[in-house]
This record gives structure tokens, C-alpha cells and sequence, in this order.
């Protein structure tokens, strides 16, 4: 049996099943659903504009944040972990802010809200793998809460601007939205601490820091989630 | 890229010929002619979309309504230049999917206080009139049937359907494979392979 055997058999049968078409009352009901006086709409600005509008958001709150808790860890940096930083910073939030303006629209493209988060997850952790050798835990704890808070404290302005933008648009699965919004938030806190936090320690910085990434991402999933479901309440 | 389905191929009424695109940005620009023609060429497609996955023909009619109520309320997430079928389809898929969580909710609290008669079993026998469309999609799991009447019924285009479905042509592909599979093996379960092969000799 070919395909061309199944496709014949298929619309034999959508044939038989479907062969009535909408009745002019369903056209009529259809119709009623567009008022007679209707407003212009602007319509939703490109996805290249609000790509860029959250890859500013992500360098203004990682640059105000840190110029808010002062800039000791970009001095300590060498050039080549600077540019290295930068790099994979503007590389995994572009990815975040792709994902996140995709959402915003019906049929807005292939869906990359949780491949944007492991990946940002992963090049972050290969990144900083690589650059930080000194592997000393001592005070790990001591240091990194505080680390943790504070990124997750400049994230949170940043998903609340990212949750305002998204509104603008129609969000179909707000799970994949808050997931990727999630996401380029945590890195926006990500970018504070890098430019802030002067502890090069390995396990520091691969764990309290990309915890923040993590944090925020699972967060903005279950927040997601939670705003689907009470919307189909 | 517009699905066979719904092309004006006369050329009597200017408004026919006109793209879908070009009605849904006048539609934006509040054109209400624009938007009832827009309805008027939609509507039956999107109706055998619903038609083909719903129970009743009241269910799918009420479904047309308030995709186009949502549709009304979130135009201006259309960018004019892009194609116009795969947001509509995202829409009405989007609203099929919540409808029917909605209805299996309420499904859940009802009590049922009469046995229903089993349902007819249909057979190979049936063979000779053709396999009913429910049997056949009803073998499928659900991303795949939606994979399917996009495709088949709605006469949408691979890259439309990735489109509607925020996923990729190639996992359209490989859903539309794996749906052909399985629909070859319901077929020849039901004695059709036989029937063909016996029709090419």
C-alpha cells in the first residue's frame, strides 16, 4: 500500500465524513464575531524589533544592576575572560530573547523556548569550565547565597518587563513563554554578577552563578503554567 | 501559498482573487468588507478542521465562532507580509485544544445514569464502502492527527503546518511519516493492502 494508496482512502473518507459545508447560520455566527465598527490595529512591530528590545533589556539591567552593587569582578577579569564572558553572554541571551519574541505572536516560528534554556544552561557551564581553574570551596556557602540573591533580585525587574512586553502580543503556551522569558531574565542576573561578583572561584561561579539561570527558568515554567491554567479556568 | 481548498479560481469577484495576506492587513486597517470576505473564504476550511476532529456538527460550528472571536480580539498580532493561514490555523488550534479541556473537565463531574448501547464495531466487511475518517485518525495520537488534517484535509503546505504547529518542517515530516506507518497498518489490519494490490493486478 503507497502513500498515494492512503492519501485516495483518506479523502474518500474526509470526503464521506466532511462533506457538509458550514451552514450560512455558522457563517453568520462567524461573521457576528466582527463588529460593525470596527478600529484599526496597529499591528505588532517585527520580531527583529522586539529581539532587540530584549537584548537591550538584558545589557541595561546587567549594567545598571552592577553599576548599582559596584564593579569589583569585571576589573579582576583578564581580557581574554572578559571577552570570553561578554561573548557567551550576548550569544545565550540573543538565543533567550529569539525564543521569548517568538511567543509572542501565533505561528511566530519553530518553538526554542526549552532548547534556549539548556543551551544557555550548558554553554554557560562549558564557558566557565573553561575559563576558572581555581576549584577552592572554602566559604562556598557563605559566599554564594548572597551572589545567588542578588542575581536573582535584578532578574525579577527584568521578567516583570519581559512579562509587560509579552502582553503586548498573544501568548498560545505561556509554559514555553515563561520558560524562555525565565531564562533571558536569569541571564540578565547573570551579566550583573559577572560584571559585580570579584570571586573567581570555579565551583562559585558554576554553581551559585549559573544557579541563577536555573532558578529563574524553572521559575518562569511554573509561573507559565500557572497563568495557562488559571486563564482556562 | 494558498491551500487548494479555499483558491477562487474565477475571476468574477475581485475580492476572491485577492490573497488572504492582503485581506487580513485591511482587516487590521478596519475594513470590514475585508473581514467578512476573510470570514467567507476561511470559514469552510477552518469548519472541516473542526469538523473532522470534533463529535458534532453544533460543537465545530460554535468552535468556527469563537476562533474568529479570538482571532477579532488578537489581529494585531498578525504582521502584515507574513502568511496569514498558519496564525489563523495557530488560533483555531489553540482554541479546538482549550475547548476540549474545558469539556473533559466538565466530562470528569458528570455522573452518567444510563448504559449506553456499545457503538457498531465497523470491520473489514465495510471494506468494499471504504474505512470510516474516525477509524483512521482515531488510530493516530494526537500530534499526529493534527499533523495529518492539516495536510490532507486543510490542504496545508509542510511549511504552513510547522508554522500553525511552532515546530520545524522536518518534525512535520517525520510526524507525517510515522502517521503514514501507522495508517498502512491500520488499512491492511482491515484488509485494504489486499484489496489494492488485487485492484493492480
Amino acid at each position: 500500500m503507497t502513500p498515494a494508496d492512503i492519501d485516495k482512502l483518506l479523502l474518500e473518507a474526509a470526503g464521506r465524513s466532511v462533506s457538509q459545508e458550514p451552514d450560512a447560520s455558522a457563517i453568520g455566527s462567524a461573521k457576528a464575531a466582527i463588529p460593525q465598527s470596527l478600529e484599526p490595529v496597529r499591528p505588532l512591530a517585527p520580531l527583529r524589533f522586539f529581539v532587540s528590545l530584549f537584548i537591550v533589556l538584558f545589557v541595561g539591567v546587567a549594567a545598571g544592576g552592577a553599576a548599582v552593587l559596584g564593579m569589583y569582578g569585571f576589573p579582576a577579569l583578564s581580557w581574554t575572560e572578559r571577552i570570553v564572558i561578554c561573548c557567551v553572554l550576548l550569544v545565550t541571551a540573543g538565543i533567550a530573547a529569539v525564543a521569548t519574541a517568538r511567543e509572542m505572536s501565533p505561528a511566530g516560528g519553530h518553538r526554542i523556548a526549552a532548547s534556549a534554556f539548556v543551551l544557555a544552561a550548558l554553554i554557560l557551564a562549558i564557558a566557565f569550565a573553561a575559563l576558572f581553574h581555581d576549584y577552592d570551596a572554602s566559604r562556598f556557602i557563605a559566599e554564594g547565597v548572597p551572589c545567588l540573591n542578588a542575581g536573582l533580585l535584578f532578574a525579577l525587574p527584568a521578567a516583570l518587563v519581559i512579562g509587560l512586553l509579552l502582553r503586548r502580543g498573544l501568548v498560545l503556551d505561556w509554559r514555553a513563554a515563561g520558560i524562555a522569558a525565565g531564562t533571558l531574565a536569569g541571564l540578565s542576573g547573570i551579566g550583573v554578577l559577572e560584571i559585580h561578583c570579584p570571586i573567581l572561584k570555579a565551583p562559585h561561579v558554576m554553581f551559585w552563578h549559573l544557579a541563577v539561570v536555573l532558578v529563574s527558568g524553572v521559575a518562569g515554567f511554573f509561573i507559565g503554567w500557572a497563568a495557562q491554567k488559571l486563564r482556562r479556568s | 501559498m494558498q491551500s487548494p481548498g479555499i483558491h477562487g479560481e474565477s475571476p468574477a469577484a475581485d475580492q476572491a482573487a485577492e490573497g488572504l495576506e492582503n485581506l487580513m492587513a485591511r482587516y487590521q486597517k478596519a475594513n470590514h468588507g475585508a473581514a467578512t470576505a476573510l470570514v467567507e473564504r476561511v470559514s469552510p476550511q477552518l469548519h472541516r478542521y473542526f469538523m473532522v476532529q470534533v463529535v458534532s456538527r453544533r460543537y465545530a460550528d460554535d468552535l468556527l465562532q469563537e476562533t474568529w472571536l479570538r482571532i477579532h480580539q488578537a489581529r494585531h498580532t498578525y504582521r502584515p507580509g507574513e502568511p496569514v493561514l498558519p496564525w489563523i490555523y495557530a488560533i483555531a488550534r489553540h482554541v479546538r485544544v482549550d475547548s476540549f479541556r474545558k469539556t473533559r473537565r466538565i466530562e470528569m463531574r458528570e455522573q452518567q445514569v444510563d448504559v449506553l448501547p456499545d457503538a457498531p464495531i465497523k470491520t473489514a466487511a465495510e471494506g468494499a464502502a471504504g474505512v470510516d475518517l474516525e477509524v483512521l485518525l482515531g488510530a493516530l495520537p494526537e500530534s499526529q492527527r493534527e499533523v495529518i488534517v492539516m495536510l490532507k484535509i486543510s490542504g496545508m503546505t509542510l511549511d504552513q503546518v510547522a508554522r500553525a504547529t511552532s515546530s520545524s518542517v522536518g518534525s512535520v515530516k517525520q510526524k507525517a511519516h510515522r502517521a503514514y506507518e501507522k495508517l498502512r497498518e491500520v488499512l491492511v489490519n482491515r484488509g485494504f493492502g489486499k484489496m489494492t494490490a488485487k485492484q493492480a493486478e
